[in-house]
This record gives C-alpha cells, sequence and structure tokens, in this order.
C-alpha cells in the first residue's frame, strides 16, 4: 500500500510538473490572439483565418486562445492588473472604454491610415470607436458591427394573415394577435435579465425619435415619449410574453425562442446563426418598428473589433495581424459565416451580402441618410454599471409593477446627466 | 496524548507554508482595498477612503442589509434541508439490500458534476417551454408555460430544489464514511439493552456522529455563503434583487461595476460575520468535547 | 468517553474471544431490510430520491444525443454531431486530459497533507492548535473571485502562470483546510487505544500509524480524495484565469464556451457534459464501494 502510495505521488509529481514552458527561439514570431466570444461556432472562422495569416507570414505563428464571452471582462481585467495581456485581443465596445482607462491598449490611427485599411472602414463604425475614447483616437481597428433586429416566425404570421409590423402600434397588436397563452404560444418574449436594459434603452428610443442622447448636457432617458414605450412594453409582460421573462437572459431567452412557444424576439444580427440553425427558413429579421415619429433613430449596437495591447512586445506583428484580420478579404469570410455587418467598405460589394436577407437590411438602414444614429454614452466609466448592475434589478421592479417606468427612467437620467458632467470637466 | 515532540509540527507545516504563501496575501490585500476607494475604470478617482466605505455600506445601502437577510434564509433552508436529507440517505445506503451498490453510486453522483454543467442542465430543465414543466403540462399535469424562476412567489422554493439536488450528496458521503466507524457491537450491545431501532439511533448513531456532523454543516454553510454559481446563472439575483446574496452582490459590484474599494469592503464584512458565527456555533455546540 | 471505549474495548475482547470459541452466530441485530414489512422505509424514499438524482441526468443525456431541431423525449435515435462539435470544434481531448492531470495531482497532494496536518491535530495537542483549526477555516470566508488579482500576481512572481502545476497548487490551497479538518475528524474517531497498544509493543508512531489507523481510515480516505478530485475537476475560475493559452484550459472552461452571447448551443452543452460527468461519475461509482467497510469491520483487528 505504502509503495503504490509513493508511486502514484511521483506519477502525479511528474505529470504536473511538465507541461509549461514556451517555446520559440528560432527567429519566430509567436503572437497571442484572444477571441472575446470563444466557442464552437466562432473557433473555427479564427483557426481558418490564421492559417491562411500563417501561409502569407511564415515568420509569425498566431496563437488562439478562447475567452467565454461571460467572463470576457473578468479575464481582460485580471490580465492587465496582473501584466499578461495578448498581443491581440478582440474587443467590443461596450468594455472598450475600460481597457482605454487603464491605458491598455494602443492607439491605431497612424497604423491604420498608414496601410492598405485607409479610408476603408464604414465610417459610422469608426465614429462609434472614436467616441469611447478620451482623446478621440481609434484603439481598436473596427471589423464587425450589429444591429439590432427582431427575429420573427414568418410561418406564423403567414398562417396569422399578418403581416411583419412597421411601427410600434402594428407591433403590439401583433403581438397580442399571435398570443394564444393555453397553447403556451406568446407573441412576443421580454429581455428582462441580463442585458435587458440596454436593449429596452434602444427600444425607447426608435419609438421616441428622440435623437441624441444628451440635450444641454441633461439625459433624455427621461423623455416622455421614451416612457411611454417602457411602459408599453411592461404592459405586455404576462398578457403576451411568457412570465418567465423577467430572468432571461440572452441563454434563457433564446431557447424559448427557438424552442418554438415565441413569435418575436427582440436581439441582433449576432444570433442569426442559432435561430437558423434551429429554425431554419420560418425565420426572418425586420428591423426595430418605428414610433409615431416615424424618424428612424438607432442605438447603434457595440462594435467589434481588434486591439493591439501596449504590452505587447511586438506590436508591428500583432497589427499585421489584425490587418490582415480586417482586410477585405477576411473580413468578408468572417462576417459572411457570422451573419454581421462587415467594417471594412470593400466587402459591400460581395455576392454573399445579396443573398443574406438581414445583413443586407441592416446595411440598408445604415448607409440610408433619413437613419439618424443615436449613440450611447459608452466612453462613460459608469455607463455599464449604470446600465447594468443599477438598472437591471429595477426594470424588473416596473415589469413586476412595483415601479412605474417614468420614475426608472427618470433614475437612470439623473445618474447619467451627473456622470457626462463629470465626464466633461475632465476633459 | 500529550507530547512536547515536534512532530505536530512538522505534519501542519506543509500546509502552514501553502496557507501563508497563497492566502496572506490576497487576504490581506482585500482588507487593504476595503479602506480605498478603488474604482479600476475610474483611476483618478482612487485613493484612501478609510471608514467611508463600511460607512457607506452600513448606513447608506439597504441592498446589503437585505442581501445579508437573504443569505442568512439561503443557508439556514439549504443546510438544514441537505443534513437532514443526507443523514436520511446515508443511514438507507447504509443498509444491506439487494442494489445497494448501484444506489449508493447513483445517489452520490451529482457531486461529480461540474457547476457550469449543473447550471446549464437545470437552465434546460426550468426553461417554460423545454423543460420538464413543459412535458409535465403536456401529460395533463400543471399548466403549459409555467416558469418557476420567473415567478417572485416560487422563485425561492425552485432555487433550493437545484441546489439541494447537488448539496445532498455531500452530506450522504460524509456522513456514510462516518457511520462506518461506528463498531457494529455498540449496536448488539444496546439491542441487548432493549433499544427498538429509535433508541439505537439516538443513543449510539447520533452522539458518534455529532461531530462529523457540527463540522460538516459549519464548512457547507460556509462554502454555501460563498458560493454564487448557480443563482448567478438561474436568476441572477433576481427577480428585482431578490435572491440577491451578499457574496453576489459582491460579485456585481467588484466584476460589473468594476467597484472593487467597495466590493472588497462587503467582502471583509462578510468575512467578519462567518467568523463570529463559527465561532460562535463551535462553542455552543461544544464541538471536540466528546460526551 | 473513555466509559464507552472500556465498553467496545470489553467488547472487542469479547467478540475475538467468542469467535474463537464457538461457530459464528448472528450478531448484528437485523437490517431493516431483512424485516418483513418494513422494507418500504427503505425501498419508497430512496426510490423518489433516485428519480430526483436521475431526472436532470436524463435531460441532459437526451440534450446530448438529439439531433438538432428534434424534440423527442428519449435518447433514441442517436446523433453523434454534437460529441462531434464539441471534440473537434472546441478541442475536448486537451482540456480533458488537463482536467486529468490536475485532478490527479490534486487528490495525492490534498490526501496526503491533510492526512497528516488531520493526524496531527487529532493525536496531538500543541500550542497553536486552536489558531491553525481558526485560521484554516477563515481561508474558507473569502470568495474567490474577490481574491483573483493577489493571486494573479503571486503566480505570475512565482512563474506559475499557465501551468497546470500552477493550478494544482492553487487548488490544493483552497481545497486543504476542508479536507484537514474533515480528516481529522474521521481520525479522531478512531480508537486512540489499539495505536497504543501497538506502541507499547515497540511499534513505532509511524508504523504504529500505518498498522492500525490507516487501514480504518479508508472510508475517509475515499471521502476526502473524492471530493479533492471532483472539487478540481470542476474548477472554472482558476483554469480560466490562470491560463493564457487555449492548452492550458479545463473541462468546465470548454463547457462554458458553449454558453456564449451569440453562440448558445445546448447540445453541445449537454454533449460536453456528457464527456466531463461520466467518466467522473463511473469512477466514483466503482470507488465509492470503499466508502463503506466490510463486514468484518470495527476494532477487530490486530
Amino acid at each position: 500500500m505504502r509503495k503504490l502510495l509513493v508511486a502514484v505521488a511521483a506519477a502525479a509529481l511528474a505529470l504536473t510538473a511538465c507541461g509549461s514552458g514556451d517555446s520559440g527561439g528560432d527567429g519566430k514570431v509567436t503572437l497571442t490572439f484572444w477571441d472575446n466570444n470563444g466557442g464552437p461556432a466562432r473557433e473555427p472562422i479564427y483557426k481558418e483565418l490564421i492559417s491562411r495569416f500563417e501561409s502569407a507570414n511564415p515568420d509569425i505563428k498566431v496563437e488562439y486562445v478562447g475567452i467565454p464571452s461571460a467572463s470576457v471582462q473578468q479575464k481582460y481585467d485580471t490580465a492587465i492588473a496582473g501584466g499578461e495581456t495578448p498581443d491581440v485581443g478582440g474587443v467590443t465596445t461596450s468594455y472598450l472604454a475600460h481597457l482605454i482607462g487603464q491605458n491598455a491598449l494602443a492607439p491605431l490611427d497612424d497604423r491604420i491610415n498608414g496601410g492598405a485599411l485607409k479610408d476603408k472602414l464604414l465610417p459610422s463604425l469608426v465614429e462609434t470607436v472614436r467616441q469611447t475614447a478620451p482623446d478621440g483616437k481609434l484603439y481598436i481597428v473596427p471589423s464587425s458591427a450589429n444591429m439590432d433586429v427582431i427575429w420573427y416566425r414568418a410561418d406564423w404570421f403567414k398562417d396569422a394573415g399578418l403581416e411583419p409590423p412597421k411601427t410600434w402600434d402594428e407591433f403590439i397588436t401583433a403581438a397580442t394577435q399571435l398570443t394564444d397563452a393555453g397553447a403556451n404560444k406568446y407573441g412576443y418574449t421580454i429581455r428582462g435579465g441580463a442585458g435587458s436594459v440596454f436593449q429596452l434603452i434602444t427600444e425607447a428610443y426608435a419609438y421616441s425619435g428622440v435623437d441624441n442622447f444628451f440635450e444641454g448636457g441633461q439625459s433624455t432617458l427621461g423623455d416622455s415619449a421614451n416612457a411611454e414605450l417602457v411602459d408599453k412594453v411592461a404592459d405586455l409582460y404576462k398578457k403576451a410574453t411568457p412570465e418567465a421573462d423577467i430572468n432571461n437572459s440572452f441563454t434563457q431567452m433564446i431557447a424559448q425562442f427557438t424552442g418554438g412557444s415565441v413569435a418575436m424576439m427582440h436581439h441582433n444580427l449576432g444570433s442569426y446563426s442559432d435561430v437558423t440553425k434551429a429554425l431554419g427558413d420560418k425565420v426572418a429579421a425586420i428591423p426595430l418598428p418605428v414610433g409615431p415619429s416615424g424618424k428612424r433613430t438607432v442605438v447603434p449596437n457595440p462594435t467589434d473589433g481588434f486591439a493591439v495591447f501596449n504590452n505587447s512586445e511586438h506590436q508591428d506583428a500583432a497589427w499585421k495581424f489584425a490587418e490582415f484580420l480586417t482586410s477585405s478579404e477576411s473580413n468578408s469570410y468572417w462576417n459572411e459565416k457570422v451573419g454581421q455587418i462587415p467594417a471594412n467598405t470593400d466587402v459591400r460589394s460581395a455576392p454573399w451580402i445579396d443573398k443574406s436577407a438581414h445583413v443586407k437590411m441592416a446595411l440598408g438602414i445604415l448607409e440610408d441618410p433619413a437613419t439618424i444614429l443615436v449613440p450611447a454614452p459608452v466612453y462613460l466609466p459608469q455607463y455599464s454599471s449604470i446600465t447594468k448592475a443599477d438598472s437591471e434589478p429595477l426594470y424588473q421592479k416596473v415589469l413586476l409593477g412595483e415601479t412605474s417606468a417614468q420614475d426608472f427612467l427618470n433614475g437612470m437620467a439623473e445618474k447619467l446627466t451627473a456622470a457626462q458632467k463629470e465626464w466633461e470637466e475632465r476633459n | 496524548m500529550r507530547t512536547r515532540t515536534w512532530a505536530p509540527y512538522a505534519l501542519i507545516a506543509p500546509t502552514l507554508v501553502l496557507m501563508a504563501v497563497f492566502l496572506v496575501y490576497p487576504i490581506g490585500s482585500v482588507v487593504y482595498y476595503s479602506l480605498q476607494r478603488y474604482n479600476v475604470t475610474q483611476p483618478w478617482k482612487n485613493g484612501f477612503a478609510g471608514l467611508d466605505n463600511f460607512k457607506q455600506m452600513l448606513f447608506d445601502d439597504p441592498l446589503f442589509w437585505q442581501s445579508l437577510a437573504f443569505s442568512a434564509k439561503w443557508v439556514l433552508v439549504e443546510v438544514g434541508l441537505q443534513l437532514v436529507l443526507g443523514l436520511v440517505l446515508a443511514l438507507i445506503v447504509n443498509e444491506t439490500f439487494v442494489g445497494r451498490g448501484v444506489a449508493r453510486a447513483l445517489v452520490f453522483s451529482p457531486w461529480a458534476v461540474s457547476g457550469v454543467l449543473t447550471t446549464g442542465i437545470w437552465i434546460l430543465l426550468l426553461n417554460p417551454s423545454t423543460g420538464i414543466f413543459q412535458v409535465l403540462s403536456e401529460w395533463g399535469i400543471g399548466s403549459p408555460g409555467t416558469s418557476v424562476l420567473g415567478n417572485p412567489d416560487t422563485v425561492f422554493d425552485a432555487l433550493v430544489v437545484t441546489e439541494l439536488w447537488r448539496g445532498v450528496p455531500f452530506f450522504a458521503i460524509l456522513l456514510l464514511a462516518d457511520l462506518q466507524s461506528i463498531p457494529k457491537d455498540l449496536y448488539e450491545a444496546a439491542s441487548v439493552d432493549g433499544a427498538n431501532r429509535w433508541r439505537r439511533f439516538t443513543s449510539v448513531t447520533l452522539p458518534h456522529l455529532k461531530d462529523a456532523i457540527i463540522l460538516s454543516t459549519l464548512l457547507r454553510a460556509v462554502w454555501e455563503f460563498n458560493n454564487v454559481d448557480l443563482i448567478y446563472t438561474l436568476t441572477g439575483g433576481g427577480p428585482a434583487n431578490q435572491t440577491t446574496t451578499l457574496p453576489l452582490y459582491v460579485a456585481r459590484q467588484a466584476v460589473d461595476s468594476h467597484n472593487f474599494g467597495y466590493g472588497s469592503a462587503l467582502t471583509v464584512a462578510g468575512f467578519l460575520i462567518l467568523l463570529f458565527f463559527s465561532i460562535l456555533y463551535l462553542r455552543v455546540s461544544k464541538f471536540g468535547s466528546r460526551a | 468517553m473513555t466509559e464507552t471505549l472500556g465498553k467496545t474495548d470489553t467488547l472487542v475482547r469479547e467478540v475475538v474471544d467468542t469467535t474463537h470459541r464457538r461457530p459464528p452466530v448472528k450478531r448484528r441485530p437485523r437490517p431493516v431490510a431483512e424485516e418483513p414489512g418494513k422494507r418500504w422505509l427503505i425501498h419508497l424514499p430512496l426510490a423518489l430520491y433516485l428519480l430526483f438524482t436521475i431526472v436532470p441526468f436524463y435531460w441532459m443525456l437526451v440534450f446530448a444525443v438529439r439531433p438538432t431541431g428534434s424534440t423527442q423525449l428519449v435518447p433514441w435515435p442517436i446523433s453523434f454531431e454534437h460529441f462531434d462539435t464539441v471534440w473537434n470544434d472546441i478541442g475536448f481531448g486537451v482540456f480533458f486530459y488537463n482536467s486529468v492531470v490536475m485532478g490527479l495531482g490534486v487528490l495525492v497532494f490534498v490526501t496526503l497533507l491533510s492526512v497528516m496536518g488531520g493526524y496531527a491535530l487529532a493525536r496531538f495537542k500543541f500550542r497553536g492548535q486552536k489558531v491553525f483549526l481558526l485560521a484554516m477555516l477563515c481561508s474558507q470566508f473569502i470568495p474567490g473571485a474577490m481574491m483573483l488579482i493577489p493571486l494573479f500576481v503571486i503566480f505570475k512572481g512565482l512563474g506559475l502562470l499557465n501551468s497546470i502545476t500552477g493550478l494544482v497548487i492553487a487548488e490544493v490551497a483552497f481545497q486543504l483546510p476542508l479536507s484537514l479538518i474533515l480528516m481529522a475528524g474521521f481520525i479522531r474517531n478512531i480508537s486512540v487505544e489499539l495505536e497504543e497498544a501497538a506502541m507499547v509493543d515497540g511499534c513505532s508512531r509511524l508504523r504504529a500509524f500505518f498498522a492500525v489507523v490507516l487501514p480504518q481510515l479508508k472510508p475517509a480516505l475515499v471521502a476526502v480524495g473524492s471530493f479533492a478530485f471532483i472539487g478540481a475537476w470542476n474548477n472554472f475560475l482558476f483554469a480560466l484565469m490562470f491560463a493564457t493559452r487555449q492548452d492550458k484550459f479545463t473541462l468546465p472552461v470548454g463547457l462554458s464556451y458553449t454558453l456564449g452571447e451569440f453562440n448558445t448551443d445546448f447540445g453541445a452543452l449537454a454533449a460536453g457534459g456528457v464527456v466531463a460527468a461520466v467518466p467522473v461519475v463511473l469512477v466514483f461509482a466503482v470507488v465509492q464501494r470503499f466508502l463503506v467497510q466490510g463486514l468484518s469491520a470495527g476494532a477487530v483487528k490486530g
């Protein structure tokens, strides 16, 4: 027995001792690349792009590390605090400001302008990225954009003889009509859990037609038209939406939609592969409906991009890789597979865009001169805590009828105004 | 055995070294940050804050007290139920019957399942459209679209059940192992003395298990207090903060809001509370003293 | 206590004597299962509880093997597409290996150190004993997430980032307090008289330990060892945060890939879950046999 124990211990020690250590030292540069949304859908796409890059650049090797999207902010924060950042990382504008605030990223304006990407990036995306930085510089090279859409069950609509809604009032009518609680079928599903308020804000501004987040330094979130929409949505809860909604994070919301119990779901192009895998051609997408004003006011979704980290020892090689990923061929490949809007304008003429109804529709909206973009103030460091940690529970209270929509919005508006004031004073 | 040898110190030395290196510094740093204003994304505001964080926590933060109260309720209910069920199960699988090996293996198996997986399975199970309630309603039991997690009246019970699923095996395993060390002849002696099954249980089994029960409930209580993965994923602390425990609140502050200073203060509060109750619990239950 | 021990001792001697003198007689009170009419006391609650335990596993199995888009409730026909996704697209093979190595490492060191420390606590009275106990208890009071950054800094300084060794050390440090305290409890339960008898006979304390204590410690070793292994197998936070290369991640990290913001693949999660859970459940099923000592249990050795 004793001999066995010793043998096992020795084996364990031996096994654990090996397995660390870096390779390299033969003139080759090894880059680490962190994918901010690692998973079975995206990893093969990056692996393909990486192998293309490595064939074209035999002296650079790229190591792919997939980070689960739910933990990516924590992972970046820990890495920055501990000084172990990658060379290139995928970053979304929703937390870009945090990384910039920690001085982790290198500005990319000169690199972009000095290379093949000059003037090739969608202006609206570039503008969104600039807005996240106090000095207005580009800290990521935008690669992909998303847009809010309503995924809807084309087959249900057809059976009921309904047209997909263009205005919010039509939307509410459709949702109510398609609801049959006894058969566990509902017209709509509200995202009431994690990530709820951000989506709610896009809905509110789409309805109210308010075209700016701040008017004279004051947040416009508390506008009565915004409150009207929140009231209408909260009204649908339990009447045209499942009771479970109040807790719905993305995972639960999409499980309901792909499970077939809901007619319409508000999310964005990113869930394209999930919904089509489950529902095939029964599902289609429409943009967010417009409100009584008829204006199309869009709060843009976070933009995806690639950042080069300050601590990287191979910044030139890192940039080469990032530039490659956003070159027209790679950008087209990636966005086609994922179903999102390519940042590289050369991709506009690619044949797959015409065939992809939802991307075409989204691009159309972004390029339409009548569309008004209302960028959310993600540059405010407190933006995510105001619209997440503080407000998500309060929104649930609105759904439960314990708080009024107007009070809820006013509370947020006050905090946003204060944060904005602080921001302006500092810059 | 009272000895003056160096033997005990040598035996605990490696453990002490590990603790010193890997726990003293991190704990110290949490205490340090609790006295700071430290927000990772607004570094211009960082600085010494003295007891400000604590003052805010105690006097200006109703969610602190609410989450503390909920934590207490959660721990008491969970540990109590897990203990009782675990004990009953341990007693049952301690008996001889056909198939007891299989039964034992099955009873213990939820323990082997990872947290990420447990939450994933329960999301599927409790999902109103693809979960068990949907299936039941198709068979005529209950109504379609039942959402136990969305309903403020049922959410606590649903969470209790999901945590029970993976917590009971802990007690079952431990208590079964402990039951093994009761000499069978004690039972015979008691039976010869005329004791029935219940008396044998209370006079032989329970006293022998006393220390194990005290320890395991304390350790499990601490674990349940601090562990948030199930609640975080199933309800996020909702609806409307109804199921927010103190550590969940800490996680939201430190991770979502990047407010590390305040999060550290909340952690220190949790630490002190746990320390206080542990000492109290051990004293009152006279742990270590034998009947 | 001495009283009860004395009684046991007497009983032990009696039993030993009797077995040498008379043919074996049924000595124990009849177990419940042999009493007619009382059998339901065991079977009913057990059956109910087993149902409760199995349903989630069954759900996972169904989701893992059913083709996308189907809503069947039985695991037939079987589709291996999710397993393919999980093994090939996510690369579960590497994660599996890492988890196994880490689990074994933690198992060995936690068991070893907790037996050592537990023995010290149980058999000695030494200065600082209570403080030691309290200190270990205290180490459990802080959630891991709050210690991430200081731990990261320490690991970086020691060069332990991105290594399974580092993960093993971290996990051992966190699991040790609970295991040690539990082990101390188990050892305390083993009567000290036999050990003392052996030492009086000329054994060193170490030999007495191996001859007397260790055989009786089997259930405890199984319990503590399996807690340690399973804890390590299921650790998510440390594995994710302390590794900077994909080939150092463990199974739980791989599982969390299936629940991304834009790719929620419940089939893959379930399949990954089967890969992650089945081996452990099987090994555990085999090993838990040792949790229960045979009929020759008790202090009859020696």
